[in-house]
């Protein structure tokens, strides 16, 4: 028993870690821009994609092919946020028209995808011989290793970036009160394109590290970012340490679910969680009331 | 010729739901993005009640009209206190369960394979009987959802209906119980949509998973907002432009590979111009912002 246990631990811990690398993306650009990024997730599979295209059609050295992928997926991000929101952004659109144009570019690129690659499912796969290591009787293999250590990686250098450099401090201030921000000098303008950036790197790196994992599939995005958000509620709307927790909050509830129901019903695990927290607790782990304001 | 009483028929069906999803989004101001599964709900509600009880069509059509409306009035109820980000979301969201939920409860709904020999309303003599028969009854559903839309918008509560849409503090400070109201509407958004699943599930009597997609969803959204919110004639022509524009694709002879995603693409597209570009739709009066 106490296996099997180990075993989902493990599991927990690498589906949380994607959960949470597009969680914190999301939450990023939440921050800044005040609205949901709902294309956020079609991100996530371009960067894939771009990934599978330079490591196996164009046969580069994975490294390579990793960091061009997430460099590409970033300045996906900054596409999407020069050619659509900026335009509503300059017409001072509302939240909700915001989310309506980003279902828009989702659509765009989840088909654009399809009709460049086909709705086949694709594999990547850059070590021919995968080690399976033992640890307390449950098995990780090493993709799964590589997996948890970049991810690790990327949230430590997050953390530095947003605390430690003169550029996430312009973004946190940018994010509490754009106007103030203007007033003391930063270019807001140019710290949404750097959130729009960095978010969209990061939903890159969980892109290209769960096609280690599972297979290419040009819908992928749709439940990356419906987990993404959901884990952004759990841990509060905008919260980049709740994106963190949320998301692996979300992989554990999730892996540890399948002992108590049974596993096709696994994707209705992370609706339940999220039904739960809207009616009992909207504002989620560290968020603000998302409780309408009136007056 | 049998062919257009079919394309007709669908665009009518597609009518119905434009109509019932415009008085959420358009009247009422409420982005309800997951109005397929009241499709879905009524489609497979009634069909069930046929094939396992053998319960008449025209019952099954209300039973399952009532159930998506009851759907709509937990929905609503859980989801109105928060903002329309929210809401826009938890509906998006709940049209996915329901699309879960119809794919993966594989014991009664058959999972992918679908719902086979589903009965129509009346047992024909010839396939031209049949259609003809369905375009008067698409033809008298699309005018009793015009009716009763008309006869809720020129009402005290159409007034307060618009009121909430343009200014909802305004429309609370005047004592009117704003949650209650949009939940009704939504309630009655659901209820016609339920129907449009209905007619649909007797009139194909072939439903699967691939009809009720989050996808078709978005596409009522579209052609709300394309033929304008806030009006009728606007989902009428809203409708009928997006379910005739695949056959002109057809027509030009593209590939069906290559087709279904273009056709998508357009439609992302579509969404992204409108919205930036002409809000108010083709034909509409009200400004989406």
């Amino acid at each position: 028993m106490s296996q099997i246990v180990f075993q989902l631990f493990l599991n927990s811990l690498i589906a949380g870690s994607i959960y949470a690398l597009i969680a914190i993306g999301f939450a990023i650009i939440y921050k800044t821009v005040k609205f949901f990024h709902f294309a956020h997730g079609v991100v996530y599979a371009a960067g894939a994609y771009i990934a599978y295209t330079f490591f196996s059609i164009l046969q580069f050295n994975f490294v390579i092919s990793f960091f061009l992928a997430i460099l590409l997926t970033g300045l996906i991000g900054v596409g999407i946020n020069h050619f659509v929101y900026r335009t509503l952004r300059i017409k001072r659109a509302p939240n909700l028209i915001f989310l309506l144009a980003s279902f828009g570019v989702f659509i765009f690129i989840q088909n654009l995808i399809t009709l460049i690659y086909g709705s086949e499912v694709r594999i990547m796969r850059p070590e021919n011989d995968i080690a399976i290591y033992s640890v307390l009787g449950a098995t990780i293999t090493s993709t799964q290793v590589t997996i948890l250590a970049v991810s690790l990686i990327a949230l430590v250098l997050l953390w530095i970036f947003i605390q430690k450099t003169r550029l996430g401090l312009a973004l946190r201030a940018v994010a509490d009160d754009p106007h103030a921000a203007q007033l003391v000098g930063i270019d807001s303008d140019r710290l949404i394109l750097i959130a729009f950036f960095i978010g969209s790197l990061l939903a890159g790196v969980a892109g290209v590290l769960i096609s280690l994992e599972t297979n290419l599939d040009p819908t992928m995005g749709l439940p990356a970012i419906l987990k993404g958000i959901i884990a952004c509620i759990i841990g509060g709307i905008g919260s980049i340490p709740g994106a963190v927790v949320g998301g692996f909050f979300l992989g554990f509830v999730e892996n540890f679910g399948i002992l108590f129901i049974p596993s096709i019903w696994k994707d209705f695990i992370s609706f339940i969680v999220l039904i739960v927290f809207l009616i009992f607790k909207p504002e989620g782990f560290f968020g603000i009331k998302a409780e309408k304001e009136l007056i | 010729m049998e062919y257009l009483f079919h394309l007709f028929i669908i665009s009518g069906i597609f009518v119905i739901l434009a109509l019932s999803l415009n008085l959420i989004i358009g009247y009422l101001g409420q982005p309800a993005l997951g109005h397929a599964a009241f499709f879905a709900l009524g489609a497979y509600s009634s069909s069930l009640l046929a094939l396992n009880l053998g319960i008449s069509p025209w019952i099954g059509l209300f039973i399952g009209a009532a159930f998506a409306a009851i759907s709509g009035l937990v929905i609503g109820y859980l989801t109105f206190h928060l903002n329309e980000d929210y809401f826009a979301l938890a509906t998006f969201g709940f049209g996915l369960l329901i699309y879960y939920l119809i794919k993966n409860w594989v014991d009664v709904t058959r999972g992918p394979m679908g719902l086979t020999n589903i009965p129509q309303f009346l047992t024909f003599s010839s396939n031209l009987e049949s259609l003809i028969f369905y375009c008067v009854l698409i033809v008298f559903f699309i005018l009793l959802t015009i009716g009763v839309m008309k006869r809720i918008v020129y009402s005290p509560l159409g007034r307060v209906v618009q009121s909430i849409r343009d200014d909802e503090i305004a429309a609370e400070s005047l004592g009117k119980d704003t949650r209650q109201i949009k939940i009704t509407i939504f309630m009655i958004g659901a209820f016609f949509a339920g129907i449009a699943g209905s007619l649909y599930a007797h009139y194909v009597t072939y439903i699967d998973p691939s009809s009720f997609t989050v996808m078709e969803s978005i596409l009522i959204v579209l052609m709300v907002i394309l033929g304008g919110l806030g009006t009728i004639e606007g989902s009428i022509i809203g409708a009928a432009i997006l379910i005739l524009f695949p056959e002109l694709l057809r027509f030009i002879g593209i590939p069906s590979a290559i087709a279904a995603p273009l056709r998508q693409m357009i439609y992302g597209l579509m969404l992204i111009i409108l919205i930036i570009k002409r809000p108010q739709g083709l034909v509409g009066k009200y400004k989406l912002w």
